[in-house]
């Protein structure tokens, strides 16, 4: 299978001209005269290039990173921040319910799979931070335990990266220390959080990628496509763990266009129907197969959740027909013309209510009402909340025809007050825009009977669909003047008893103008309507085509994620996240002074970002001489400043800047993968700086390659361990420092908090007085 | 790698060979001639590409193109592109010229030309044409301007359409009871305050001191127009901007290098875009900014074309006539910013090529960055802060936006009493507090109270004039209560106060609760009453200097205007701050005022001044008039324009039918009804033409269509073009495809709500991207017949004239119930009727 390509390639370019001036490959296989060029190197590169080295620093790094990830992991025995949402998800999927969140379901599933594992029974309910959990028999260590070893082995694939892609042993070691110790990445992968998954799976996919990369001149080989079909599936990982996963496909998604760009250059000399087969590869690999998993956890994730739970409310009717015990699927009714119903709103489960009291003449602002009877959103069950569905059209006596549809055109009457529900053109008391809701007394039905006319929009039905209690989500659009019944959280002032005020939207296809029928009190006669169907209530669970399903919920997550825009007193803005400005207060406790604080290694951080705008720096340089017509950095080099480190910059790009577009709340830990990216720009960078050489070419030697270029090998010298030993004492001491912040004990006297807070924006609880307590 | 071939000089063209090529009629001398070495050259080598260095954009030989396509790029009589022009006999007096216009001296800036990458670089899209020789007939004369004849016919088609009818409606439509109002306050000379740049409306001021309105009107929204308001002149003032539009994009159309057929298309669509000719007839800023939009690409277009002659009095011209139009447009509108930024991009891409120029001397180089830093960043901005500096000139008269200001400047304005209040500020004073960082208020609160937090009575600072602004100076709790008929006891430094609010006698108080937007500060609230309070309600005043009398050694009371404070809680510790971060609704959108733990003493937004003060039993002050500097007042109007754009957010709360999202707008989902709609009124609808809306939506994504074809053909070596087409092909393209996306994108990421009209200047770069790739594809086209070409021609010019015909009524008023105007709901989404 290798070798027709290549023969292929070596065919076209002997055509294109034998003595090509241009050079085409940037750098190509393993000198087999690996040894002969030892000699230069100085023997401490020699020593640490050597395999036993390697493996030993592999060995220290792993064994210090689960060191640092487990020490003290059962501190704290309460809830921690997150751990509310997501220590919740894992107890839905051991008791099986259904629940709603934005994010795939992956590591949410590990962490089910971690608890079951552990022999958690999914009682607890994680409800508040500070909970404890030893009270409540939590088996939770364990479950802190899966993002804890997932954290750890990060440490090795980021050093496994830079080893692979040419740098110098203790280069790829210093990337290591970045992450290795830094508290950020150490908090967020103590506890049951997304992050240290999402991290971990994405790390894997560069790690992936870029040995596919190193195996572009053994194209369609079996170790290709090994490597081709891991990227894919990690890649899923990624995506199935954390919604901001999508970045990394973003990230590989450039990387293949480039890699795309450049096959399909005719000085390449392949043929289009190469330039196809390459193509479909790709298509193959990191489209098709990463979909498959990507689909088969949520396969998996609608297997297991098959009762009713929490989010059942997020769906819509039929999908919670599906579930077991769904109080749709049990309770819901046709409704019938004279029925006596309460309405209720989905999004604030307000009942619609009206009472005798009427709105005042003027309004604090100076307008003026109908002064008609109010109507109002009424949280709690009572009389007042009863309307009845009188027709506008003749009915049979008896049978379906007195169904409610449908597009039907419909009375409600207030049964208490004997009015009809009526808006009309008056401003609402809250908002001028909208319009008022008030009631017609039902004697004088004939001067307004327009105006109490309703039509009944039924969400996603079809035409002559039967009305239903509880699953028949509608909207009331008033046919004269086509506004939609609504309401939101807003009170009216006390004249209404505070109660929520209930007006017509202009924009009749409002989406949060849904009500539904709550219960059917009574039908005409004034029965229990229960049974007249004669239907058995025990029903089973109603079958939904599983891509269906995925649609909606995919759909949902996306509108919630956009729509989590809250305030929240710890999220920060995407600026301040390189330069650590601002943490989170993950927990704290009062008596011991115990806190966590979310927050990274300063010395890590800030060397990053010299390195990010140390590169900017070189790059600039690099096109302005060019430019100009000089060429100051060696050809490999530079091929690897912009080939290698490039990709390493643009999926730190990638990772960042789309959450300065993003409207939604942000944290600093949705800048972990970023800053793991920047840590690999770090590497890159130091080696650059340290020293010209680098190991070249890495790329595995194949039959596509064109002829061996001089090869070379990466030494620092001496220096390379003293400085990065010098900076990881650094960071190490840096951590240690910060370190009771992040495993949240000891605790603090106030002197010591306020000697911990590095920058003036770190907010910090137990502060000492001088600036203030909080 | 440079080949060597860079260093070709194209020289001027030769006796013999422009002999040699007179081919294709006898005038043929107007042809620009290439030099016959070089056309062979280039005949054998059939591709081009990055690296196909020795090709460059003036080898091409007359003979490997169509007669039409040479026609179309080389030069011609006086007007350069059109190929009806070839004709004409009576500039044949120029050939003697033109030869010696020719003349480059060698420079390098052609060799640069020749050695530039094809697809990198861009050639102009029209050469400069020699000068004419004076007429010496009149027949000479109007033949060597013929070229004029259609955009001065397409000028007067369009005065016909601004003005007709331009006084329908004696109401005062949309927004005009905004910029009406504004200019009447240019007119009395009173300060107010708008979020928009002043040039706009003083031109608006000066059209009502044209027509010779005497700014007494107040513009109420839907009032009718009194006779002594001359609305309809000033509407014709406005729309002359309007009407220069036409010839402006036809010009603009023949700079870019469009073919004949383009220009008479770009012409017509700007004349016949309903939503052009609706916005354009009334007393809006949006003639204006049009305007400007398009002299800045007009001007730009201009100076591309004069990039061989760098340094000539044309090329000097044009570069600066950019800037000033970029000055102008941005002084109308923010908006103009967006242009500002294609014509920086162009810059760069520009800058970038010279930098790459190894044979350009460094003081060519300095002198080229130094030209562009003058003429594109130092004028634009001079012209920005010379709007403003006559805006403040104009308006010396204390007006509705004067707390906006500080409280020096608006001691300078005439009518306003600051000068009279006490110099000395004691215990029992009423005051207003003004905070004074940039676009900073005065300290207010009102009855309403924190909806979150304490819910206390809220604090906020307030921009307007208002009782609530009001507060009395009184001693702690724990002394003496304030007696009206003690002996005065001065204000000084580190004295500890109560703050009691007037109107509802509460107290200025702070507690540890978070503050609802700035959560890591205290909140501030009003507390108690006048006899009900506790130590919270305690704030220390520290001075930090005075304006006039220096560092606060030197004196010792508290002065109004000048002494700048800061208020200390003694309890927390924390300084009274407000910075500019706003309110929800529940607050008004006024500014949020917290109580800052850090004490940083430069902070700005912790000074106050007293700016307001009442006292009886002191005798009223006669402050001299402190000078407050032009460039802090045009530094602090700026931020108070940002602030409260910004604080234009849709409001969830609040429907607004009128609004509309950006992604409305390429389709023409919606339009905007812009005045009542009843039977009896004359109704405006601002919407576009249909078809130029729609087409010019459509031909940006077929240029992205096109373009990456093109890239993949070209990554395969294909040869679509010759680089000269593809140099034009690309230039047009980028300043139209980035000119639109610069003008729509931030849109989509700014908060603020937006109405359909900020997309009509978005709409002209879209109406020259159909253009250009009608002009690609068709009018210059080597496989379309002429006739093909005529009859595309033809039915483009129907179909716009014809739905701009159809939809006329909805820019010249539409009488009676419009449910009798039939045929104009095109899409279900427009809400024309009722």
């Amino acid at each position: 299978m290798a070798s027709t390509p290549g023969l292929r390639g070596r065919r076209v370019r002997s055509g294109a001209g034998p003595s090509s001036a241009v050079d085409f490959d940037q750098d190509d296989d393993h000198n087999s005269l690996y040894s002969n060029h030892s000699r230069h190197r100085s023997s401490i590169e020699q020593f640490l290039d050597s395999e036993q080295a390697s493996i030993a620093m592999v060995g220290v790094l792993t064994a210090l990173a689960f060191a640092l990830r487990f020490y003290k992991i059962n501190n704290p025995d309460e809830v921690v921040f997150d751990e509310v949402h997501f220590g919740k998800f894992a107890s839905h999927y051991i008791q099986r319910e259904y629940y709603f969140d934005v994010h795939p379901p992956l590591a949410k599933l590990l962490f089910g799979l971690a608890g079951w594992f552990v022999g958690f029974d999914g009682q607890f309910q994680f409800e508040n931070i500070g909970d404890s959990y030893t009270e409540n028999h939590v088996p939770y260590v364990g479950m802190r335990a899966l993002p804890a070893i997932l954290g750890s082995l990060t440490v090795p694939i980021v050093y496994a990266i830079m080893k692979e892609s040419g740098y110098s042993t203790i280069v790829a070691a210093f990337s290591a220390c970045i992450v290795l110790f830094d508290n950020a990445h150490v908090a967020q992968s103590r506890l049951i959080l997304l992050d240290a998954t999402l991290i971990f799976f994405m790390s894997l996919t560069i790690y992936s990628y870029i040995r596919f990369r190193k195996l572009r001149y053994l194209e369609f080989s079996s170790e290709w496509w090994t490597w081709l079909i891991a990227t894919g599936v990690f890649m899923a990982c990624t995506w199935a763990s954390k919604v901001n996963g999508i970045l990394t496909v973003v990230a590989i998604g450039i990387a293949v266009l480039v890699d795309l760009w450049d096959i399909l250059d005719i000085r390449k000399g392949h043929s289009m129907e190469h330039f196809w087969r390459h193509f479909s590869a790709r298509a193959t690999g990191l489209i098709l197969i990463p979909l498959i998993v990507y689909l088969t956890t949520f396969y998996i994730h609608f297997a297991v959740l098959n009762t009713s739970g929490p989010g059942d409310t997020f769906m819509s009717p039929a999908f919670q027909e599906t579930l077991k015990g769904n109080e749709l699927l049990l309770n819901s009714q046709e409704i019938r013309y004279f029925d006596t119903v309460t309405i209720r709103h989905k999004n604030t489960k307000v009942f619609l209510h009206s009472h005798w009291e009427r709105y005042p003449l003027k309004y604090d602002d100076g307008r003026i009402s109908s002064q008609g009877q109010q109507v109002t959103g009424y949280g709690h069950a009572d009389t007042n909340n009863e309307w009845q569905i009188i027709p506008t059209k003749a009915l049979p006596e008896t049978g379906r025809g007195r169904v409610v549809r449908y597009n039907d055109v419909v009375q409600l009457l207030h049964v208490n007050t004997q009015s009809y529900l009526l808006t009309h053109d008056v401003a609402s008391p809250l908002m001028a825009t909208n319009q008022e809701f008030t009631t017609w007394p039902k004697e004088d039905v004939v001067s307004r009977y327009n105006d109490t006319l309703f039509q009944l929009h039924l969400i996603d039905a079809y035409e002559g669909e039967a009305w239903k209690s509880k699953s028949g989500h509608f909207r009331l659009v008033h046919v004269p003047t086509k506004v939609s019944m609504w309401t939101y959280v807003n009170q009216l002032p006390e004249w209404a008893f505070k109660q929520q005020e209930i007006n017509g939207n202009k924009n009749a296809q409002e989406k949060t103008a849904t009500w539904y029928v709550d219960e059917i009190l009574s039908d005409e006669t004034g029965l229990d309507p229960r049974g007249r169907t004669g239907e058995v209530p025990a029903k089973q669970p109603k079958k939904m085509n599983f891509f269906k399903k995925f649609a909606e919920l995919q759909l949902l997550m996306l509108q919630h994620n956009a729509g989590l825009t809250a305030s929240h007193p710890y999220a920060s803005s995407p600026i301040n996240w390189p330069f650590l400005l601002t943490g989170i207060s993950f927990w704290t406790q009062g008596e011991d002074q115990k806190q966590i604080y979310l927050i990274g290694n300063l010395v890590g951080w800030w060397a990053c970002v010299v390195a990010l705008s140390i590169y900017v720096g070189i790059i600039g340089a690099d096109l302005l001489a060019r430019r100009r017509g000089i060429t100051p950095i060696p050809e490999p080099v530079r091929n690897r400043l912009w080939n290698n480190t490039g990709f390493f910059i643009v999926i730190w790009a990638v990772h960042y800047f789309p959450f300065f577009l993003m409207s939604r709340q942000l944290f600093i830990h949705h800048y972990l993968p970023s800053h793991l990216a920047s840590a690999l720009v770090a590497g890159a960078v130091l080696s650059f700086v340290m020293s010209e050489t680098i190991n070249y070419p890495i790329s595995i030697r194949g039959p596509l390659m064109d002829r061996p270029r001089h090869p070379q090998e990466a030494d620092l010298g001496i220096n390379g361990p003293i400085v990065v030993g010098l900076f990881t004492l650094m960071m190490f001491a840096m951590f240690m420092y910060i370190a009771p912040l992040t495993y949240g004990t000891p605790g603090l006297t106030g002197e010591q908090v306020n000697s911990k807070r590095l920058l003036s924006s770190w907010t910090l609880h137990f502060a000492a007085k001088a600036s203030g307590e909080s | 790698m440079r080949p060597a071939q860079v260093a070709i000089n194209i020289g001027p063209p030769s006796d013999d060979n422009s002999s040699s090529q007179r081919t294709s009629s006898d005038e043929s001398f107007e042809q620009v001639h290439y030099p016959t070495a070089f056309a062979t050259t280039t005949a054998n080598s059939g591709h081009w590409g990055p690296t196909s260095s020795h090709l460059h954009v003036e080898e091409l030989p007359l003979h490997y193109m169509s007669e039409d396509k040479a026609r179309r790029r080389v030069l011609k009589g006086p007007g350069g592109v059109g190929e009806e022009y070839e004709g004409d006999g009576g500039v044949g007096v120029v050939a003697p010229e033109k030869t010696s216009w020719y003349h480059d001296d060698g420079k390098d800036v052609y060799a640069k030309a020749a050695a530039g990458r094809p697809g990198m670089h861009m050639g102009p899209a029209r050469y400069r044409r020699a000068p004419p020789p004076p007429p010496a007939t009149f027949k000479e004369f109007i033949q060597q301007n013929l070229e004029h004849l259609p955009p001065a016919i397409y000028t007067l088609l369009s005065c016909w359409t601004r003005f007709h009818k331009i006084g329908k409606s004696n109401l005062v439509i949309w927004d005009e009871a905004h910029f009406g109002k504004f200019g009447s306050h240019y007119l009395k000379r009173e300060f107010y305050f708008d979020v928009h740049p002043p040039l706009g409306k003083m031109l608006v001021g000066l059209a009502g001191l044209l027509s010779g309105y005497d700014g007494g009107f107040e513009f109420k929204s839907g009032a009718e127009y009194p006779d002594t308001v001359p609305y309809v002149a000033m509407r014709v003032l406005m729309a002359m901007f309007g009407v220069a539009m036409v010839p402006l994009g036809w010009y603009t159309a023949v700079e870019l290098g469009f073919s004949r057929r383009a220009c008479h298309l770009v012409a017509l669509m700007v004349l016949c875009d309903v939503a052009w000719l609706c916005i354009s007839r009334f007393i809006l800023l949006d003639s204006m900014l049009l305007f400007f939009t398009f002299t800045t690409v007009f001007c730009l277009s201009k100076f591309h074309n004069q990039q061989y002659q760098s340094f000539s009095l044309d090329w000097w011209l044009w570069l600066a006539m950019t800037g000033f139009s970029i000055g102008c447009v941005t002084s109308v509108k923010l908006v103009g910013l967006f242009v500002t930024a294609l014509v920086g991009l162009y810059t760069i891409e520009d800058l970038w090529e010279k930098f790459g120029d190894l044979k350009m001397s460094v003081h060519d180089q300095v002198k080229h960055w130094t030209a562009r830093v003058v003429c594109l960043i130092i004028l634009p901005i001079l012209v920005y802060m010379a709007s403003f500096k006559i805006h403040f000139m104009i308006l010396n008269h204390s007006g509705p936006g004067d707390s906006q200001m500080s409280s020096l400047f608006q001691a300078n304005l005439v009518g306003n009493d600051f000068a009279q209040n006490p110099l000395d500020v004691v215990y029992g004073s009423k005051l207003t507090l003004k905070n004074m960082g940039y676009g900073g208020g005065l300290l207010h609160s009102h009855v309403q109270t924190y909806p979150v937090g304490s819910s206390q009575q809220q604090v906020t600072c307030y921009h307007y004039k208002d009782d609530n602004n009001n507060w009395l100076v009184l001693p702690r709790w724990d002394e003496p209560a304030y007696d009206p008929n003690a002996p005065l006891k001065y204000l000084t430094d580190g004295a500890v106060i109560r703050l009691q609010h007037t109107s509802t006698t509460r107290n200025l108080h702070s507690h540890t609760v978070a503050a609802p937007i700035t959560t890591l500060n205290h909140e501030v609230s009003c507390y108690g009453n006048s006899t009900i309070g506790d130590y919270h309600d305690y704030w220390v005043v520290e001075v930090v200097d005075d304006v006039k009398r220096g560092r606060k050694e030197n004196f010792e009371t508290i002065h109004s205007l000048t002494t700048r404070l800061r208020f200390k809680h003694q309890v927390l510790g924390c300084y009274l701050r407000a910075a500019n971060a706003l309110l929800p609704q529940w607050g008004f959108k006024q500014v949020e005022v917290s109580c800052d733990k850090e004490n940083n003493p430069e902070d700005v937004h912790t000074y106050w001044n007293v700016e307001s003060h009442w006292n009886d039993r002191l005798p009223a002050g006669d402050a001299k008039f402190y000078k407050s500097p032009f460039l802090r007042d045009f530094i602090h109007l700026n931020v108070a324009m940002m602030t409260s754009n910004n604080a234009l957010v849709p409001d969830p709360d609040k429907e607004d039918i009128l609004a509309s999202k950006p992604t409305d707008w390429p389709w023409l989902r919606l339009g905007l009804r812009m005045c009542g709609w009843g039977d009896h009124q004359t109704k405006y609808y601002l919407l576009g033409t249909p078809v130029i809306w729609w087409g010019g939506t459509a031909s940006l994504g077929v240029f992205v269509i096109v373009l990456g074809v093109y890239l993949l053909r070209w990554q395969r070596k294909y040869v679509d073009m010759e680089p000269r087409e593809w140099d034009q092909f690309l230039y047009v393209g980028k300043v139209a495809f980035l000119g639109w996306f610069l003008h729509y994108f931030p849109f989509m990421i700014m908060g603020r709500v937006t109405y359909v009209h900020h997309y009509l200047p978005t709409l002209y770069f879209s109406v020259l991207m159909l253009a250009h790739l009608l002009d690609h594809f068709i009018f210059t086209s080597r496989r379309l017949s002429e006739r093909t070409k005529w009859i595309s021609f033809a039915v483009c010019t129907t179909i716009i004239v014809g739905t701009f015909w159809w939809f006329r009524g909805m820019a010249w008023g539409m009488d009676g119930s419009i449910n009798d105007h039939w045929g104009l709901l095109w899409r279900k989404s427009w809400n024309i009727y009722n």
